[in-house]
């Protein structure tokens, strides 16, 4: 598989994953192109055999994500505002209800990024987990815990 | 709305980049260039062909040096040396040439008394004699150092004896040709022989007393060249309790560094999920 087969195969995935997972499109957007900048940049070290594309571009996109996420937090320090004041309202799906679009607004990023794993993506509990670090079972906790809160927050909703 | 119907919402939903994401990463993607697989390809297996020929290359200049035993010089053995039959390796001497033949050995033995004793009688056996010996022992341990002379015909059968005493530990074989020294010597004795028949009454005295110290020369460098050295180094093998306890004491502080080595990453590790988990619990 080439680059530019990989990149056309798997954009929507990628760029799904980081508007779930930031909560922000235009932010997701911009992520996604310098998550590919930087896949191009290290292709020659993607291995077929140890994962596949999307697993690799995941990976890739989290890094760029969590570098996001940090110089987010210290300009939010710096301007001393609250990063939830800055956030746009933004859908995370066009099909998703409106309670729905709110309930997943409410969970963390965190919780937010194994959702998008799980259940966007449909990746398997041991892909999920080399995608982010930890182990299947953390991960399937992570993702309980996630459709729990969601469920909680319909309800309240309701 | 129950957790199912939440999970059958969310699978529903599509996230589609938009047209300008992708026309961006079509520029990205076209800047690629041509795919490298045939070089790692041609890496993957250049690497073994590279390491197995650099093995076969190491394999083959470890090889036991007693093929290159030569006449001159000296020639020290592994234990690998030992032959089939479990004896140890020794040149033969030359039955047409003079040699100076000397061997060591280094042998580990249960008990030192008792070994050298056998390796006495084995010198005796083969007409040898003990030229020094020397032996300390000290409750269970003990060390002895003998220099047997062997006839030269016999050091090969003498080196092989000595060596079932025990394990050999090291071994070495040195091997000096000393016939040209003697055949020069000849050549200088009958040239001054011839000179002499000449010679004045004063020029015959200094020529005869020269002839007898070549003569004598040389009787001393044939007998030397008829008995083989061998130097015979008996030991106890060492404690193995106190070899364990040295071991241990050596492995300890690489064994403390890579515990707080590992002990370090893992905090770190632990801080940086911390920190992640920090990061990423805000909505």
């Amino acid at each position: 598989m080439t680059f530019a087969e990989a990149a056309e195969r798997h954009l929507d995935d990628v760029y799904g994953y980081l508007v779930w997972f930031t909560g922000d499109r235009a932010a997701a957007e911009e992520l996604a192109a310098e998550t590919f900048e930087r896949a191009l940049r290290l292709w020659h070290r993607f291995d077929p055999a140890r994962g596949s594309a999307r697993t690799w571009l995941c990976q890739l996109a989290r890094t760029v994500a969590l570098d996001h996420f940090r110089s987010e937090r210290r300009r939010a320090r710096r301007e001393q505002l609250a990063a939830a004041q800055e956030r746009v309202d933004e859908r995370f799906a066009d099909s998703l209800s409106p309670e729905l679009e709110a309930a997943l607004r409410s969970l963390s990023a965190g919780e937010r990024e194994v959702v998008a794993l799980r259940v966007l993506l449909d990746l398997d509990a041991g892909t999920a987990a080399r995608v982010l670090g930890i182990s299947p079972t953390n991960c399937t906790t992570r993702l309980n815990r996630a459709l729990r809160k969601l469920e909680e927050a319909l309800h309240v909703a309701a | 709305m129950s957790q199912r119907d939440v999970l059958a919402e969310l699978r529903g939903a599509r996230v589609e980049a938009p047209a300008e994401l992708r026309a961006r990463i079509r520029l990205v993607a076209a800047q690629a260039p041509e795919p490298q697989r045939s070089r790692r390809r041609f890496a993957l297996v250049l690497v073994p062909v590279v390491a197995a020929a650099i093995a076969a290359g190491v394999f083959l200049s470890t090889r036991p040096a007693h093929h290159q035993a030569v006449v001159h010089g000296s020639v020290a053995l592994s234990p690998q040396a030992r032959t089939a039959t479990g004896s140890v390796f020794a040149p033969a001497p030359s039955r047409k040439r003079l040699q100076n033949y000397s061997a060591s050995l280094d042998v580990q033995v249960a008990n030192v008394p008792a070994a050298v004793a056998r390796a006495l009688h084995v010198a005796a056996g083969l007409g040898g004699f003990p030229a020094s010996v020397h032996v300390s022992t000290a409750k269970k341990a003990g060390h002895a150092d003998l220099q047997l002379r062997v006839p030269r015909t016999k050091v090969q059968a003498a080196v092989d004896r000595l060596g079932r005493l025990g394990t050999v530990l090291s071994e070495q074989v040195d091997i000096q040709d000393v016939q040209g020294g003697v055949n020069a010597t000849d050549r200088t004795i009958a040239r001054l022989e011839r000179e002499l028949q000449h010679a004045t009454k004063q020029q015959a005295a200094a020529l005869r007393a020269r002839i007898q110290a070549l003569q004598r020369r040389r009787a001393a460098t044939v007998r030397a060249a008829h008995l083989a050295t061998v130097q015979l180094a008996l030991s106890t093998p060492p404690a193995k309790a106190k070899a364990r306890h040295h071991y241990l004491r050596e492995a300890l502080p690489w064994l403390g560094g890579a515990a707080a080595a590992l002990i370090l990453l893992l905090a770190l590790r632990g801080l940086g999920r911390v920190r992640e988990d920090r990061l990423l619990s805000r909505p």
